[in-house]
């Protein structure tokens, strides 16, 4: 049932900003009105361009937090995820625990 | 007159004319404010459902900007599963499947779950989804949570150490069996706390409770306990509590979570508890009648989750499945029906999330 | 409704065994014969069972209830046996989850119901084998209720059925079933005469049919 729910109401995770929003609601129990502005002032754009995947597909390359396409080089998992930490100023679980076994 | 193309709760298509929905969807609104006692719809929410309802195009969705975010329940199982629980029968594995969500299918979130999909079960093998959780969070982008259901029916006879509540009290051993929902409740938030807190260690965003309190009150109390336990014990991680069924059963009855009774509760009182014990984000549950049709059906959901929405202070992402949140129960859950109820709980009951 | 009759029937409703004596022995002072006493108590109970369905009452209610009314029963049965009146024991009824179906919360309320409606329950529990329902069909119970909480299971309600043909007892028993992904559709399909969406609307059926 993933598709039409995608289709019909969905953000659509890292096509878009989806799973920023979603970050900043479980993080800080922001609505979604809320999560969405922040998600958008973090990254300069507006709210109706974060779930506009043509604006994301290149902020998201550009800004180093993960691409829906196959991009080598391109920064996937905990990469990611570290980028997106200092951009939405939140800490992610994964990132604390390989920052602790690599003493980073 | 004209006519409408719609659906009944079972997914059958039927035929009705505007009259027609429109009176059930005046009753669906009304067995929500009598049975939950909820605020009704307005009349411009009512046309708004109509519209959604009698729109003459296969799929709807929302206006651009009311985007919500998309969590998603029972792991890899959606697509492992057989039909029990409407799975595809696909095996792969729970790291393509993880990344498959995320890349190709536009979640926003996602999980791991063990096969069985259960607290208990995971404690024999607790080491084995540490392993699996560490090397797909080197993978992934989005939230990654571990999920399973409560279950707390797996605590009494003849799979746990508790007599059967409903058992004893059809021998009318009604205190023996409050007892035994007691001692379940006390367990289950003990192997949550004892699951939960591996999987963060191992890098999960969070936990997800799926279908909480489908064994009544007791499962209700005791994952509450556990979220709280959790919490306390991981002050970062993310909590998602989502329920089985629009109403607590009462098998216990009076069983209580800080100091008020849970048997009974609807969403709009659900969520109190789990923003109490330090979820993060709800889940409110809306049961298909399937034998009414989608207008009765949904219209009673969006009532229901749209008080939901707005007493919570946290999030809430309505649970939108096989027979739930207006949806028909029907495995192949149709196109038509599953957009017009998203559409509804997003742009009337105000959700922030699927 | 009479006085004495509202009194049994608000009794019910309360659901405290002591209330519900002393409502009965009121009742029987003032002359009120077994069978109006049964019958106030049992539109109590069905009562009762509407305001479970609604979660203004939870199970310990409903058994407290069916307590009060047990043991009223104790003393009522006799007299209405002396008296010549009809038997207060409904119909047997077999329930049980079907084979492979480990979920047996639904049918466990269903089960409570109907006993407390009247009907002879053996509950055979979950997982049950085809065979025991036919044998306990055989051994006298002229109901059949089957669950199902899976769209894996749901179709062993069918070959029960099937099997009941088989044997030649399917005009002997009446057939119920239910469970998540059961509809009213699917009983019609299979050939079951009763779809029950909730335990007191099973409940109901069962009464009607039974009648």
């Amino acid at each position: 049932m993933a598709v039409p729910h995608y289709m019909a109401s969905g953000m659509g995770g890292i096509r878009s900003a989806g799973d920023l929003v979603a970050r900043m609601q479980f993080s800080k129990n922001m609505k979604i009105k809320d999560a969405k502005e922040y998600v958008a002032k973090k990254l300069g754009i507006s709210t109706l361009e974060i779930a506009d995947e043509h604006v994301m597909r290149e902020l998201r390359e550009e800004l180093k937090i993960g691409v829906v396409t196959g991009v080598p080089g391109a920064p996937r998992g905990i990469a990611a995820k570290m980028n997106i930490e200092k951009i939405l100023n939140t800490k992610i679980n994964s990132c604390e625990k390989f920052r602790k076994m690599t003493r980073l | 007159m004209t006519q409408f193309y719609t659906r009944m709760g079972d997914g059958k298509r039927v035929t009705m004319a505007k009259k027609e929905i429109m009176c059930d969807i005046e009753d669906g609104i009304a067995d929500a404010v009598d049975m939950g006692g909820v605020p009704a719809l307005s009349q411009n929410e009512i046309d708004m459902l109509f519209e959604i309802i009698s729109n003459k195009n296969r799929i709807v969705g929302v206006e651009p900007g009311n985007e919500v975010v998309l969590s998603y329940d029972i792991g890899q199982l959606d697509f492992t599963g057989d039909n029990g629980n409407s799975g595809n029968g696909v095996d792969v594995g729970r790291l393509e499947s993880a990344l498959l969500h995320e890349r190709a299918l536009g979640a926003d979130t996602f999980e791991l779950a063990h096969a069985d999909y259960s607290i208990k079960p995971v404690k024999p093998v607790i080491a084995n989804e540490m392993q699996t959780m560490e090397e797909i969070q080197n993978e992934i982008v989005a939230p990654f949570f571990y999920g399973a259901m409560p279950n707390g029916g797996l605590y009494y006879a003849p799979d746990g150490p508790y007599g059967n509540p409903a058992d004893l009290m059809r021998e009318f051993k009604i205190e023996e069996a409050m007892t035994a929902a007691e001692l379940t409740a006390n367990h289950l938030a003990k192997d949550i706390e004892y699951v939960a807190t591996r999987m963060v260690t191992a890098g999960a965003d969070g936990f997800n409770f799926d279908t909480t309190a489908s064994a009544g009150d007791a499962d209700f109390v005791g994952t509450l306990k556990g979220v709280a336990a959790l919490r306390r014990e991981c002050p970062n991680t993310y909590i998602m509590v989502g329920m089985a069924g629009e109403s607590v059963m009462g098998i216990h009855g009076s069983i209580e979570y800080e100091g008020k009774i849970v048997a009974g509760t609807y969403p709009h009182q659900q969520v109190v508890f789990a923003q109490k014990a330090g979820a993060n984000v709800f889940g409110p549950v809306v049961n298909t009648n399937t034998s009414k049709s989608l207008a009765w059906n949904l219209a009673r959901s969006v009532t229901f989750v749209k008080e939901c929405v707005k007493v919570a202070k946290i999030p809430c992402h309505v649970n939108m499945g096989m027979g739930v949140g207006g949806i028909p129960m029907c495995e192949t859950a149709p196109l038509d029906a599953v957009t017009r109820c998203n559409k509804a709980m997003v742009e009337i009951a105000k959700v922030d999330g699927i | 409704m009479t006085d004495n009759k509202k009194a049994l029937f608000d009794a019910m409703v309360a659901y405290k065994v002591p209330g519900i004596q002393a409502a009965v022995d009121k009742a029987r002072k003032d002359g009120l014969s077994a069978s109006q006493i049964i019958d106030a108590m049992g539109e109590g109970m069905t009562e009762v069972g509407v305001m479970f369905e609604r979660g203004k009452l939870f199970l310990p209610h409903v058994l407290s209830a069916a307590q009060g009314m047990k043991n009223a029963m104790d003393v009522l049965g006799p007299e209405l046996q002396a008296s010549g009146d009809a038997s207060t024991k409904r119909a047997s009824v077999v329930m049980g989850t079907v084979e492979g179906d480990v979920h047996d919360i639904g049918k466990s309320i269903c089960s409570t119901m109907l006993q407390c409606a009247g009907f002879d329950v053996h509950d055979l529990g979950r997982d049950v084998a085809k065979a025991e329902f036919i044998k306990e069909i055989k051994d006298g119970c002229t109901m059949c209720g089957m669950s199902a909480l899976m769209t894996t299971t749901m179709t062993v309600q069918k070959d029960v059925i099937e099997l009941l043909k088989q044997e030649g007892l399917r005009d002997k028993v009446i057939v119920m079933i239910g469970g998540a992904p059961v509809t009213q559709a699917y009983a019609e399909k299979i050939g079951a005469d009763i779809y029950g969406e909730t335990a007191s609307e099973t409940t109901r059926k069962a009464k009607t049919i039974s009648e």
